[in-house]
């Protein structure tokens, strides 16, 4: 197996976007060949990521493709709920790994605002098995992770403080980067003072509904040695995946899947403490209690401590292990397929320490990226290395 | 500038041929889960093969009293869920099972009786009462 780097990332402003899907696309994909300092000739296979239930185009890889100005490059298109930017970059990776391309794009773009927020909801709602569950209950997106919240808070004691501190951080951070969604900072009464959506999760437990993409080119050791491109290297990959039903889940107080597909990725990468071992998490915060269920399904804390963790200040800059730097998916914004390449372009700009007033010191030049698809349906980790 | 796009309302004929049991069952009152003849595993929401032994199930009424393990009360609601107040979702377990519900002032442990009945929209389910 060949080793692979990432040399060349780009991500679109997150939010309301005035543009068509292949447009917003085109934004990430134009600053990643830019950053790469290649053209579209160079690349030999593009993946597009896109979930696509929310936008007018219904097979959109083939108008985005075309529009990227890769005809006759792929496209192969991934689909993994909100874990479909890691399935493309996998898709990528694996594609380079085996010595069939030497160059290759992944692409994750997702317009979610051509639709009603009640449309969206019962989309998003379809996010787990629509027959037994949505159908005849109504789950929407947030009730998945607020029963995990129900489970969390009843066994360990967890509380809506310490969830409002993950969005009070997000905020903080997000406040500071220019391509997030939301660039204003919040306090803990005005997240425990907002609405419920889903009892516990209130609006600023959650991310909101975000256009945006994102891209990362990957090339192969030889041809990095060959054009000398800056590479930030995968040292690690890591995958799972769990039931549809949520009746069939082990329990409701973390994510097997991404304990799962952390493990993998840390024995790949030979990492044992991965808080000692790593400079930099994003983890994914599609709400507040899914960032605190990760810091212990990660292993950045044991299980039940994620809330204390928050609390004490460990994943804010200068704690144990800054988690989620530009905002999170809570408030930098969770376009979907954009999500997990937007991880890989933020880990990457951390580690070649381009992220300006959000950079986070570097001791061992490495970083990590969990991407979740539905409510641990799926999970990715990759672990980059500088 | 905002372009309209032609409308296209989707809405599908689900075949459920195989669980028909379960559905007709929530009409008399009955939850079913099934059992693999072969190696005893026991599916909620039930199936009609086990997945690893590709054998038969066969079909067993859950009874009994259950216990919350997690729950919430959704206030924004969906499409297709319109006619509705705020609901609340609850997750119970029954022995080796789970059952998913719709119930009221619930909290994670407690004690509960499933029965179905018909929604507002004619879609019959099953409701979790604390006992
Ligand atoms: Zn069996």
């Amino acid at each position: 197996m060949r080793k692979v780097g990432v040399v060349g990332v780009g991500c679109s402003k997150f939010g309301n976007r005035e543009v068509t899907l292949q447009e917003l696309a085109f934004e990430a994909v134009y600053e990643a060949l830019n950053d790469a300092g290649l053209t579209q000739e160079e690349i030999e296979l593009s993946v597009v990521g896109c979930v696509g239930t929310r936008t007018y185009e219904f097979m959109p890889a083939v108008p985005v493709n075309e529009y990227c100005g890769f005809v006759g490059k792929g496209p192969i298109r991934v689909e993994a709920a909100c874990a479909t930017g890691s399935a493309a970059i996998y898709t990528a990776y694996t594609s380079i790994a085996s010595g069939i391309v030497d160059l290759a794009i992944a692409i994750g773009v997702e317009k979610m605002t051509e639709v009603d927020t009640a449309t969206s909801n019962a989309v998003g709602g379809r996010a787990g098995n629509y027959l037994w569950e949505f159908h005849q209950y109504g789950t929407t997106f947030p009730a998945y992770y607020a029963m995990h919240a129900s489970a969390h808070m009843a066994k360990f004691g967890t509380t809506e403080e310490q969830m409002a501190l993950v969005a009070v951080k997000a905020h903080r951070n997000a406040a500071k980067n220019p391509k997030a969604h939301f660039q204003k900072e919040v306090t803990v009464e005005t997240v425990l003072k907002s609405r419920y959506i889903a009892y516990p999760l209130k609006l600023f437990d959650c991310s909101p509904i975000s256009d945006g993409s994102a891209a990362a080119i990957l090339a192969s050791e030889e041809k990095i040695r060959e054009l000398n491109l800056d590479a930030v290297w995968i040292e690690g990959v890591g995958y799972s995946s769990d039931t549809s039903n949520m009746t069939r889940r082990e329990n409701f107080v973390g994510l097997k899947a991404s304990v799962q597909a952390s493990r993998m990725a840390y024995k790949m990468a030979k990492i044992e403490d991965p808080i000692k071992q790593l400079d930099i998490a994003t983890v994914h915060d599609c709400f507040t209690i899914a960032e605190i269920m990760a810091y212990e399904d990660l292993g950045f804390c044991r299980k039940g401590e994620g809330g204390k963790f928050a609390e004490r200040g460990e994943s804010d800059f200068g704690g144990k292990i800054p988690v989620n730097t530009f905002g999170g998916l809570k408030a930098k914004g969770h376009p979907l397929a954009a999500t997990g390449i937007a991880m890989i372009y933020e880990v990457t700009k951390q580690l070649r320490e381009e992220a300006g007033a959000l950079q986070v010191d570097l001791k061992n030049y490495r970083g990590l990226t969990h991407n979740v698809g539905g409510t641990g349906h799926f999970a990715w980790v990759f672990i980059l290395k500088r | 500038m905002i372009i309209e796009s032609r409308e296209l309302p989707l809405k599908h004929n689900i075949s459920v041929k195989k669980t028909e049991k379960y559905w007709k069952g929530l009409e008399e009152g009955k939850i079913y889960k099934t059992v693999c003849k072969n190696c005893g595993k026991e599916y909620s929401p039930p199936q009609a093969e086990c997945t690893f032994c590709r054998c038969e199930t066969d079909w067993v009424e859950i009874s009994g009293v259950g216990v919350v393990e997690a729950f919430t009360t959704i206030h924004t609601i969906p499409k297709g869920f319109e006619w509705s107040e705020p609901y609340t979702i609850v997750i119970a377990r029954f022995g080796n099972v789970r059952v998913m519900g719709w119930g009221k002032n619930v909290k994670v442990g407690d004690k509960v009786r499933a029965y179905t009945a018909k929604d507002a929209a004619g879609v019959w389910k099953v409701y979790l009462e604390v006992v």
